[in-house]
């Protein structure tokens, strides 16, 4: 049976006296992709900002791998294991896309220990897997910012599988993207599948429907429903949470 | 990895050896009372990398540089006041700065340990190692304190200025008030030269000229090849983007203080470096237009290039100097510096050293039509 990776135990938050995420809990098993669907609103980037460290917890826990990372700093919880993808994404704009990933590939988070030009043959290993699943072998010497949209988004992924992480936390990978790097996103994200688990965040039911092993849904703050996409499609209590959102497409 | 030696390479590496080669070869066509003008030009380029390091490569404004090149100075004047013939001659057994002595209460033991309060401070810095130890480690610890409070609190942007500015003035004022121990606004004068091995440094010989020299592409080549390191890297990374650096997984504010220690630190060594051409330490070293003449003098030169930085603060200063012969010319200057400082950051946002890079890329490109323009020279590790 496959290890629990990330427990999350009735996190919540409140901003005083509004609770964005209020007790809400899962469990993501280890090589899942899990996707978390939502109308505007419903407290999604904010789940990912308690995960990552972002923002401290009022309330819950969150263990990965049977490790407990509850409101420890964000670069503590990067090292146990986190990554993040945000919703605006965001890259090194001034590095070289080498640069990005050098710097993403790096096992050794100490400046000391980071007083060094060369790479080990761990890092380097894992900056070629990088560079051959993103495809952006031809861009390397590219200064970050003048990506294409779409490159943006696959160098922020690459950085994420460069730093190690064993659970990625994606904020829409899509938004903004053409149909055609869309489905190269999802062929991408199937690539990684097993390897890695997953939560994703994500308005197109198309792509929703192509990457996911399961849903959770999310509504005010709370978890609402949980299962396998057809069964979240069936459910009625997401049918009337998305009503006023014009439902799921 | 391979090692790519790419025009771009080639070009900085030609910059970097024709600098050194030329104040190296300096002294063969200047004179003494020349390469002293010019030794002190030289401290200033030292700022220049100090700023670059800070401001291009961390993306912290840091107005204060000048706290950290006032405590290397002072560290430094400390020690070669106590080896000053003249000062020492105050009718006193043991040797105590002049002033000191002038400035003591009738009946007041001549002794560095009780003729004010305070001056005990000074009777280790009877030996020159302890001074130069001092030079060292004061404007370190210093810069580490500022650092950590800052960067641990999150503190960024034009908050860092405002609170490096308000230090520098800060420490200016205790240094000003503490007359009987600093001799206040009046700074330390009348020193004595720096000594090795029996070699005395007079400022207007050759040899100090070299000192500061050597000292200079030290300071230059020593942090070029700090940015080049991985923690180089990742500090650039912080500047474009701390947050995405936290998640994944560096502790930003480690970065940040080291460098903005390092930086303090090359402040501090060029403000020993300056005490030792210039003979005098004074509270002027933490005037406020000081600081922000070397953000100038790197925003000229090129913020994001030390080597663009560092010639932008010696480039300046030699024409400051040139045209302040005339009087007339000299309050134009103030003028002129200003308005290249603002033309430069409104159209030349690297300096100098962005546009001869630009401009040397494209003459390689025209030169090498025909082959590639980037060759990378593979050569494996
Ligand atoms: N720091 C904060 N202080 C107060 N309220 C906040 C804070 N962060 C988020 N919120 C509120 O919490 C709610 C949830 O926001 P969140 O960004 O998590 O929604 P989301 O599900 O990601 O929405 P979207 O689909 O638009 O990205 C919103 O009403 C938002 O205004
Ligand atoms: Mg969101």
């Amino acid at each position: 049976m496959a290890q629990n990776a990330l427990v999350i135990d009735g996190i919540g938050v409140d901003f005083s006296g509004f609770k964005a995420v209020d007790g809400f809990s899962t469990v993501i098993e280890e090589g899942e992709v899990r996707v978390l669907l939502g109308a505007n609103g419903a407290g999604k980037t904010t789940l990912m900002d308690l995960i990552s460290g972002k923002t401290k917890s009022t309330e819950g826990s969150v263990h990965l791998f049977g490790r407990e990372i509850t409101n420890l700093e964000e670069h503590q919880i990067a090292q146990a294991g986190v990554g993040r993808k945000f919703q605006i994404p965001s890259v090194f704009r001034d590095l070289t896309v080498r640069e990005n990933l050098i710097v993403a590939c790096a096992r050794q988070p100490s400046v000391l220990g980071n007083l060094r030009l060369r790479r080990n043959a761990a890092e380097r290993r894992r900056f070629d897997e990088v560079v051959e699943l993103t495809a952006l072998g031809d861009v390397l010497d590219r200064v970050a910012g003048v990506l294409s949209h779409g490159q943006t988004q696959w160098l922020e992924l690459g950085m994420l599988i460069g730093q190690g992480a064993r659970v990625m936390l994606l904020d829409e990978p899509t938004a903004g993207m053409t149909v055609g790097e869309t489905m190269k996103t999802a062929a991408l994200i199937n690539r990684l599948r097993g390897d890695y688990t997953m939560l994703v965040v994500e308005h197109d039911m198309a792509f929703v429907r192509e990457i996911a092993s399961k849903i959770t849904v999310m509504h005010l703050g709370k978890h609402l429903a949980e299962g396998r996409v057809e069964q979240i499609e069936q459910n009625p209590a997401v049918r009337e949470a998305y009503l006023g959102s014009g439902g799921i497409h | 990895m391979k090692l790519r030696l790419t025009t771009r390479g080639a070009l900085e590496a030609a910059a970097y050896g024709t600098f050194i080669l030329v104040i190296l070869l300096l002294p063969t066509v200047a004179d003494v009372f020349w390469l002293n003008r010019f030794a002190k030009y030289l401290v200033y380029g030292m700022l220049g990398i100090a700023v670059a390091l800070s401001w291009g490569y961390a993306g912290v404004l840091n107005l204060g540089q000048g706290l950290f090149f006032g405590l290397g100075a002072y560290m430094v004047a400390m020690t070669l006041k106590l080896q000053s013939e003249t000062s020492m001659q105050q009718g006193a057994d043991t040797p105590i700065p002049d002033f000191m002595a002038w400035n003591s209460q009738p009946g007041a033991l001549k002794d560095l340990c009780c003729i004010a309060p305070g001056s005990w401070l000074w009777i280790p810095f009877q030996s020159q190692a302890f001074g130069i130890a001092m030079v060292l480690l004061v404007p370190t610890a210093v810069a580490f304190l500022i650092g950590w409070s800052i960067f641990r609190l999150r503190i960024s942007g034009v908050f860092i200025s405002i609170i490096t500015l308000a230090l520098v003035l800060l420490v200016r004022l205790l240094i000003v008030d503490w007359q009987p121990v600093t001799n206040g606004f009046n700074g330390l004068t009348d020193l004595g030269w720096l000594t090795f091995g029996g070699f005395e440094f007079d400022p207007y010989v050759v040899p100090t000229y070299y000192l500061v020299a050597f000292g200079t592409v030290a300071v230059l080549l020593l942090t070029r090849l700090l940015v080049a390191t991985r923690a180089g890297l990742v500090l650039q990374a912080t500047r474009d983007d701390a947050n995405r650096a936290r998640y994944l997984g560096y502790d930003v504010a480690r970065y940040q203080v080291f460098f903005f220690t390092v930086s303090g630190l090359i402040a501090g060594i060029a403000g020993a470096f300056y005490v030792i051409a210039s003979e005098f330490a004074s509270p002027t070293f933490l005037d406020l237009t000081f600081s922000v003449s070397m953000v100038v003098w790197a925003a000229v030169g090129g913020r994001n290039s030390l080597l663009g930085a560092c010639i932008g603060a010696i480039l300046i200063n030699t024409i400051q100097a040139t045209v302040s012969e005339s009087e007339m010319l000299a309050e134009a200057w103030k003028a002129i510096i200003g308005l290249i400082f603002v033309l430069v950051v409104l159209f030349l946002p690297r300096g100098i050293a962005g546009l001869a890079r630009d401009i040397a890329m494209r003459l390689a490109a025209l030169l090498g039509r025909g082959t590639p323009a980037a060759q990378p020279l593979q050569k494996s590790e």
